[in-house]
């Protein structure tokens, strides 16, 4: 499908977006007014999208694979020996609007990881089945973006049904499938012109020249770390230098937009009533893979933040994203209490390299 | 049932879905005492529907919920063929401490079955060498009674069965009856001499020496403590015996059972989708304690 490209007004974007509220719940980025924080969150009112918002603290997963969720509620009655389950998920089709490449490169990890293995997961795909998907080009990076080093900014290239990106006329909108087509068709936007196509690819270029050093720096190491970290390459003394600067909080799990571990539990919230909880789960936790009994096959925290790693950036794990597990939003440096945000680690297994060269 | 269901085994070999996200309701029909801390349960499924398309392999496993619990993955004892569905479970934790307090009558919840379970067509022709030791002989019964049912597809169909004591012994009405098949060899020891005690007493590698066992042609279902495995695997590698031939089934913390929430994560693989069984060669790579 060749791509179809518009050219919307501030007006018709507010337009689209009380258009969109009529079918979908809209989240889009929005900045709290006393901390100045970005959520992406639901819209209240289009005035409320605020599409020039720096990437929100909370990668977007959080709608489509929340912290805690019931999928299952039941009710046993001991005495008469039975027991009555409800399926608990049923979600509204959602609109996520404006968001930012590497979160959209994020949901697609998900939806390669949770819908295309061997299983489909059905709690994600109730939310996912009816999502509509509108990205927005990064026009300049924010502190500890490196998603030129991840292939996933600053602008999208696959997977949105609409993608916005601001230029001097307003809004280039570019149609990424047919949903978005449909939407596209029932409207009499302006039709952009050659000349828009060119001022798109020439902010882009400005957008990758503005990133720091350090994502640019590390543009070639993440190919490279990758194939240390897949071949086994990397020294035990420098998974342990990375472990000891691990708290084991995690934060960076949490913030992490590709991170999909869970667990699963069941807490009583009447008598003989119990609602079944799913919620994230982190591999840095001592706990993770202990069993019943206490046996814990994972008990050293090298060998926990190993996996993490060898999840983010490893061949056998992208062969599952169909990219690497990073989408280099910066988000694990910005709340890692150590200084093992990613981008440090690409630096430690680069040093090792090196030996200390860079 | 969810009928949402992807690219697995189970449907592709027999067009029939596991139970994936929600549990199916199962009623105790019987509960019996196994050995100290284990007690079998006995099953049914009142939908009759479900109950029909329900069919296991050797080596899969099920997620079983305890209502008001929570749920834990058990591996499958019974027979894919003639045998009555049934879990055997060790007091451990919260959850199998809740399973042991229910009665006859109570409901449990079942997902599954799940995971790759023993190769059973492949090793049609070669002799069999089971090695359990205390309660591994759980996860190693299914296979045990399909090879019993399928006799003359195999060689010599061996059972190496080790256990701390004599009460710790697993099966043993079953063996017994085992024990009436001709050419089924079983050799049992225990830790320590005990009083009224006349079999042979060690660990179980020794019965690997004892038992004389073929190498060649054969196959090797190991499943017991780490320990257990790491000095019979030492044995049977010895003996020459090709590492592909060493098959275990291994154990993890699991939530899903269908590959998303990486709780069995091990080396490069998941347990329940990739495992639980593993060859040697295959645990070898894994790059992990086991």
């Amino acid at each position: 499908m060749s791509m179809s490209m518009y050219i919307l007004s501030s007006g018709e974007i507010s337009a689209l977006v009380t258009e969109l509220q009529a079918s979908y719940d809209v989240y889009g980025p929005q900045v709290e007014p006393q901390t100045k924080q970005v959520f992406f969150d639901q819209l209240a009112t289009p005035a409320a999208l605020d599409l020039e918002a720096p990437i929100p603290s909370m990668p977007v997963k959080e709608i489509l694979f929340p912290q805690m969720e019931r999928i299952l509620k039941y009710k046993y009655d001991a005495e008469n020996q039975s027991v009555a389950m409800s399926k608990q998920y049923f979600e509204r089709p959602k609109a996520l609007f404006g968001l930012r490449p590497c979160d959209l490169s994020g949901i697609l990890v998900l939806d390669r990881f949770f819908l295309g293995q061997e299983f489909v997961d059905d709690v994600y795909l109730t939310h996912r089945r009816q999502c509509l998907l509108i990205s927005n080009t990064c026009l300049h990076p924010f502190p500890q973006c490196f998603c030129v080093c991840t292939h996933s900014g600053p602008d999208a290239d696959e997977g949105f049904d609409l993608d916005l990106t601001k230029l001097q006329d307003g809004y280039l909108l570019r149609v990424g499938s047919e949903k978005g087509q449909a939407i596209a068709d029932a409207h009499q936007w302006q039709v952009a012109t050659p000349r828009h196509a060119k001022e798109f690819k020439a902010v882009v270029d400005r957008s990758i020249d503005l990133f720091p050093e350090m994502a640019t720096d590390n543009k070639a190491w993440v190919a490279k770390v990758m194939n240390r970290i897949t071949t086994g390459f990397v020294k035990q003394e420098t998974w342990e230098y990375i472990g000891d600067q691990c708290f084991e909080c995690g934060a960076c799990s949490f913030v992490c937009p590709t991170c999909s571990c869970f667990n699963i539990e069941d807490t009583q919230t009447a008598c003989g009533e119990c609602e079944r909880l799913r919620m994230r789960d982190s591999c840095s936790f001592e706990g993770y893979a202990r069993m019943a009994g206490d046996h814990n096959p994972r008990q050293p925290v090298e060998d926990r933040r190993n996996k993490r790693f060898f999840c983010k950036l490893s061949y056998p794990q992208s062969k599952k994203y169909l990219r690497p597990g990073c989408v280099g939003c910066g988000r694990c440096q910005w709340v890692c209490p150590g200084d093992i945000g990613l981008p440090n680690v690409v630096q430690y297994i680069r040093r090792e390299i090196t030996g200390g060269q860079n | 049932m969810s009928k949402v269901h992807g690219n697995h085994g189970n449907c592709k070999e027999t067009g029939l879905c596991p139970i994936v996200t929600f549990p199916e309701v199962v009623n105790i029909d019987e509960i019996r005492d196994e050995i100290p801390e284990v007690k079998t349960f006995y099953l049914s499924f009142p939908n009759k529907d479900v109950e029909r398309e329900f069919r296991i392999k050797s080596g899969q496993f099920i997620m079983c919920t305890v209502f008001g619990a929570g749920e834990f993955a058990v591996s499958l004892p019974p027979s894919p063929e003639n045998d009555r569905f049934h879990i055997s479970v060790r007091a451990v934790g919260k959850v199998t401490h809740a399973l042991h307090a229910l009665k006859p009558g109570d409901k449990l919840g079942v997902r599954g079955p799940f995971g790759n379970g023993f190769p059973f067509d492949e090793i049609k022709g070669k002799n069999i060498i089971y090695v359990a030791g205390g309660i591994g002989l759980i996860p190693l019964r299914s296979s045990i009674v399909h090879a019993l049912q399928h006799r003359e597809d195999f060689g010599r169909i061996i059972l190496l069965y080790g256990a701390r004591s004599s009460k710790d012994l697993m099966y043993q009405p079953d063996i017994r009856e085992w024990q009436q098949n001709a050419g089924f060899e079983t050799f049992i020891t225990i830790d320590r001499p005990e009083e009224g005690w006349s079999g042979e007493v060690g660990y179980v590698n020794q019965l690997i020496e004892k038992a004389n066992v073929p190498v060649d042609n054969s196959v090797a279902f190991v499943c017991g403590p780490p320990v257990m495995f790491n000095s019979v695997i030492g044995e049977f590698l010895k003996r020459g015996m090709s590492e592909d031939a060493i098959i275990s089934t291994l154990e993890r913390q699991m939530k899903c059972g269908i590959g998303k929430c990486q709780h069995c994560a091990v080396g490069r693989t998941l347990v329940c989708t990739d495992g639980p069984v593993y060859t040697y060669r295959q645990i070898k790579t894994l790059g992990e304690q086991i």
